[in-house]
């Protein structure tokens, strides 16, 4: 018996390095692309650790010019993208639950089904006929495509699992729907809207097709900016590692900073809310 | 009010019928705004691309309305058939590896062991990473002179593959990166699943001496199935619309050997500027994701009469 | 105006001796009025590379010659090409000045009418500097720029011409001399080839679309031509079969494994690193080739024509040029940015730092420029020589990107063994309704 469970967790650390490693030894070989010199990079056998560290590779990402204002973009687009999205589709997300009109919801699945790409020519004229080109306005709102589902569809499977007691309580004592959604589900459903912040700011953040058209000189978002700084006339595996590793680091904290959280909130959208 | 439920039929009849009667401000108030948003920007273009999908409008030149001939096209344009079937096979395969590998996860993810939270959140990391980003250092490790995935082979006696470079392998290979990045997501899923689950099956299980698969295939698998089923959805819709790995590891080659139809969307639009075509692409496109969510909820319905009829 | 120093200044002042006029702003008998649109600002779109990180490095320049403001910026080629064409079509273009690729977009703007035609501007004294006349720009050049009305819609900024990039160290090594016909590069590459040791005697575009530029050569070289007199689409004629089967020869029998999915960067980072020993592409290259920090083979590189065929000897041209937006308010301005793009100086500092080729000839036959050049001799030689046999890559419709998609895609299906013949047929037969139509709108 003991040596059965000896057996059993060997097995089971087995089990869980042959699942992580795929993930770990990915990200470990981005770094040490990044880290490398072209020479390094394009050498076989592969130089895993080079004699001498490429930091040039982070600095040139870095130092070209106006990576700050693209930063600052990609901080206001999924900023406002993710703030708006809280805004309407936690109370949506709130109604949906307690309806259980999940009919409704096939607008928002609507949005999720559609081809990205078919958005793309649209909204450009139109934005175009409205005047906003060139303002970051446009990414914002396309943003929410992204968004508005990720945050409703989190938060009717939070709703659906939050006790009915309470609300029912309070609104026999007079309260209106809105009064018990302020104080009454909205503090419980805290940890949900965390989630579906987290979550918002990452699908958002990552985002790359919709900048392509939108976006100008001005109001590039750091993803295709990045991709942008790929340069035509080398072969440039170091430095666009560097770029990619830019890119998706605050993303990658995120996760491991807030998996707890993650976990939990997927795991209960999933519950109810499909 | 109790004392009159209680002190007539006529009133216990009635029990429920106060709240009913007592109609509730609707919660509709709640919903309204975010579909407003969601169909403000969803509307226009879809209106937008029904109309130009009726019509030849190929850009530099006028737009003239052609109704369906568009769509009568596509029936011929081998490109197109030859897509739809590199789609399907590209979503088969990305739907099935990873709800097997992200249920398998999802078990061991579900025991105890230390370090386990930080584990989980490395494992997850791959499909909260930007995709153009992890396609670019896919695309250097696909290399087959210079990439490591070679090297890793070769370091066990494995001869080198051509991975995305060639025509009967690129499918698998784009299926493999797909498969790395969205594991995790049916994972947690699953993982959602596998703590809904009570505990009693389990220990009248371990009373019986069921083995650990047995346990598995007939306790767990059945209660997670509903999870499974989203998870499957879910994994279905993204990987029919799968773009940025394809797009940035291989554009739709060698030769047209991965070209999904999103891929073969976005060439006629923004390669070839034919909008009318590529928006009765788009229309085509959409309706045949419908088709398969119907086909997966048809499939699901089916699953749930049987497994009820031989539970029985 | 005949001083010569070895300087950049001599570059203004030496150039400026060809013309009567320099950029310099230093007016001799001067009509030029560079400052009559100082104050005005101009949007430019680049396609990234070495071309636009010319123009923005010396944005200055013009700035103070003319006291035009320039705000620019440089995205990667192919979206380039979708912002521009989508900003063009909806009318009112952020941009006033736009880098195009001709050998892609050609007939695509000229059919929209979205280039301003700079003919009068051209025989303008007050806004064109004397040097700078039609006849000296490459026949390739004016081919792109001019539509058929012989409106000059653009001007021809860089050539860019396939050329045989070789390894010296690898050739010298199994004693195998540089071919000179097609025959002999087939026969080379065979006695190169040592699967072994994992070196591989060619490599070139195999991806579809991408493959198509290096094709060419062959076709062109084997007689072929893209379309008959009546606009018929020739490719599946005997030349093209042939131009195919040497193609497939090549990629399947002597070049690294995989190749059917490789565009330049691939090729590129074969050759670099030693293992082809043969590489056929733009001319561009050679700066990352000599880069010690990118490449193996620094210095032991060679280059030169691409071999001739059976029926002649050509090097397929691809080339861009800069052209005015038809909706820009500044057009006066914007194209004395264009001409300073083109301008003698501009030109050479493009040439000598191996990013490019001006299509002027008064630029590639100055032997003050040619001193100046970083690049080995051999590569200037080549681009010399190639000039001399340029023949245009592609055939010049509108929809290109079809045509090189498709035909692309038959070619590369012929690397894993299909039948030329077959695919080509297949191919054209799908293109030839597209072109129709495209024509006939």
């Amino acid at each position: 018996m003991n040596l059965r469970s000896i057996l059993g967790r060997i097995g089971l650390w087995f089990a869980v390095l042959v699942i992580v490693s795929p993930a770990i030894l990915f990200f470990l070989w981005m770094v040490s692309l990044s880290l490398k010199f072209e020479v390094d990079n394009a050498a076989y056998p592969p130089v895993f650790i080079p004699e001498h560290f490429a930091w040039k590779n982070y600095a040139d990402v870095l130092a070209s010019n106006r990576f700050l204002t693209y930063f600052v973009n990609s901080l206001i687009v999924t900023g406002s993208a993710t703030a708006l999205a809280l805004l309407v589709g936690v109370p949506a997300g709130y109604g949906i639950a307690r309806m259980a009109a999940h009919k409704s919801a096939i607008v928002i699945l609507i949005a999720r089904i559609t081809p990205g790409l078919s958005y793309l020519i649209p909204l450009f004229l139109l934005f175009q006929w409205l005047g906003l080109l060139g303002t970051l306005v446009p990414q914002i709102i396309i943003h929410l495509v992204v968004t508005v589902p990720i945050v409703i569809w989190i938060m009717i499977g939070y709703f659906e699992t939050t006790p009915l007691e309470l609300e029912e309580a309070a609104l026999i004592d007079g309260a209106t729907r809105w009064q018990v959604f302020r104080h009454v589900a909205l503090p419980i459903a805290r940890p949900g809207i965390a989630v579906a912040f987290i979550l918002a700011v990452i699908f958002s953040w990552n985002n790359f097709v919709f900048g392509i058209v939108l976006a100008g000189r001005e109001t590039r978002t750091l993803p295709v900016a990045v991709y942008n700084m790929i340069s035509f006339d080398q072969l440039s595996w170091g430095p666009l590692a560097a770029a990619a590793l830019i890119v998706t680091f605050p993303v990658l904290l995120l996760t491991v900073l807030a998996q707890r959280q993650i976990v939990a909130g997927l795991t209960a959208g999933a519950v109810k809310g499909g | 009010m109790s004392a009159l439920t209680q002190s007539t039929p006529a009133a216990a009849h009635t029990k429920t019928a106060p709240e009913k009667q007592w109609r509730p401000p609707s919660y509709w108030p709640f919903v309204v705004p975010a579909l407003v948003v969601v169909l403000a920007i969803i509307i226009f273009p879809w209106v937008f691309t029904i109309w130009m999908s009726l019509n030849e409008w190929k850009v530099g030149s006028p737009t003239i309305f052609v109704g369906p001939s568009n769509y009568l096209r596509l029936t011929t344009d081998p490109r197109f058939i030859e897509a739809v079937g590199h789609t399907l096979v590209y979503t088969v395969l990305s739907v099935v590896l990873p709800l097997l590998l992200g249920t398998l996860a999802a078990v061991v993810f579900h025991q105890k062991f230390a370090g386990r939270g930080f584990l989980r959140g490395v494992f997850i990391m791959p499909m909260m990473a930007t995709p153009v980003a992890i396609a670019l250092v896919w695309t250097m490790m696909f290399h087959p002179q210079l990439g490591v995935l070679n090297y890793l082979l070769s370091l066990v006696g494995i001869p080198p593959q051509l991975w995305v470079f060639h025509p009967a392998t690129v499918i698998p290979s784009l299926v493999l990166v797909e498969t790395w990045q969205w594991t995790p997501l049916v994972m947690l899923i699953v993982l959602g699943g596998l703590a809904a689950i009570p505990t009693e099956p389990y220990e009248s299980a371990q009373i019986d001496g069921a083995s650990f698969w047995q346990v598995f295939r007939f306790i767990t698998l059945p209660l997670i199935m509903p999870f499974l089923f989203i998870a499957g959805m879910i994994r279905m819709i993204d990987a029919v619309k799968s773009f940025d790995i394809i797009f940035a590891i291989t554009q739709g080659g060698p030769g047209s050997a991965s070209e999904t139809i999103n891929i073969y969307l976005y060439s006629v639009a923004f390669t070839y500027y034919d909008l009318g075509y590529g928006s009765a692409i788009a229309v085509v496109f959409f309706l045949l994701i419908v088709l398969l969510a119907a086909v997966m909820l048809y499939f699901r319905q089916r699953m749930l009469w049987t497994e009820i009829g031989s539970g029985a | 105006m005949a001083n010569h120093k070895i300087s950049r200044r001599t570059l203004f002042t030496g150039t400026a001796a060809a013309g009567a006029l320099s950029l310099t702003g230093l007016p001799a008998r001067a009509e030029v009025n560079w400052k009559k649109y100082a104050g005005t600002k101009l949007e430019v779109i680049l396609a990234k590379g070495p071309r636009g990180d010319n123009l923005q490095k010396y944005i200055k320049e013009f700035t103070d010659l003319t006291g035009i403001q320039v705000e620019s910026e440089q995205i990667p080629e192919q979206q380039q090409r979708q912002k521009v064409v989508i900003e063009l079509t909806s009318g009112r273009p952020s941009f006033d000045v736009v880098h195009l690729s001709y050998h892609v977009q050609k007939r695509q703007f000229e059919k929209a009418g979205w280039l301003s035609d700079m003919t009068s501007y051209m025989k303008d004294p007050t806004l064109t500097a004397p040097d700078l006349v039609e006849s000296d720009f490459s026949a390739a050049g004016l081919q792109y720029a001019k539509n058929d009305k012989g409106q000059m819609l653009s001007l021809p900024w860089s050539v860019d011409y396939f050329i045989l990039y070789y390894n010296k160290e690898l050739f010298q090594k199994k004693g195998v001399a540089v071919p000179k016909t097609l025959d002999e590069m087939v026969a080379a590459a065979e006695k190169l080839t040592d699967t072994k040791e994992g070196i591989y005697g060619f490599v070139g575009r195999g991806l579809r679309n991408a493959n198509m530029t290096l094709w060419t050569n062959f076709f062109l070289n084997y007689g072929g031509e893209f379309l008959d007199a009546k606009g018929n689409i020739l490719t599946d004629g005997p030349e093209a079969i042939e131009a195919t089967k040497l193609y497939q020869t090549l990629l399947t029998k002597v070049a690294p494994p995989g190749v059917a999915g490789f565009n330049w960067m691939e090729s590129m980072a074969s050759f670099t690193q030693g293992r082809s020993a043969m590489w056929i592409d733009g001319v561009g290259w050679a700066p990352p080739l000599e880069d010690p920090a990118a490449s193996r083979v620094v210095g032991k590189v060679g280059y030169t024509v691409v071999p001739a065929g059976p029926k002649g000897q050509y090097s397929a041209t691809y080339g861009d040029g800069i052209g005015i937006a038809a909706a820009s308010k500044n057009k006066e301005a914007a194209y004395l940015l264009c001409q300073w793009v083109v301008s003698k100086q501009q030109g050479a500092r493009l040439l000598q730092a191996g990013g490019g080729v001006p299509f002027r000839n008064s630029i590639l036959n100055d032997p003050e420029i040619q001193k100046g050049v970083k690049m080995p001799k051999e590569w200037l030689q080549s681009v010399i020589d190639s000039a001399k046999i340029s023949k245009l890559g592609l055939p010049v419709v509108i929809p290109v990107a079809e045509f090189r998609d498709i035909v692309g895609a038959a070619l590369t299906s012929t690397l894993s063994g299909a039948d030329p013949a077959t695919e080509l047929k297949k191919a054209n037969d799908q293109y030839r309704p597209i072109l129709e139509r495209s024509e006939k709108a």
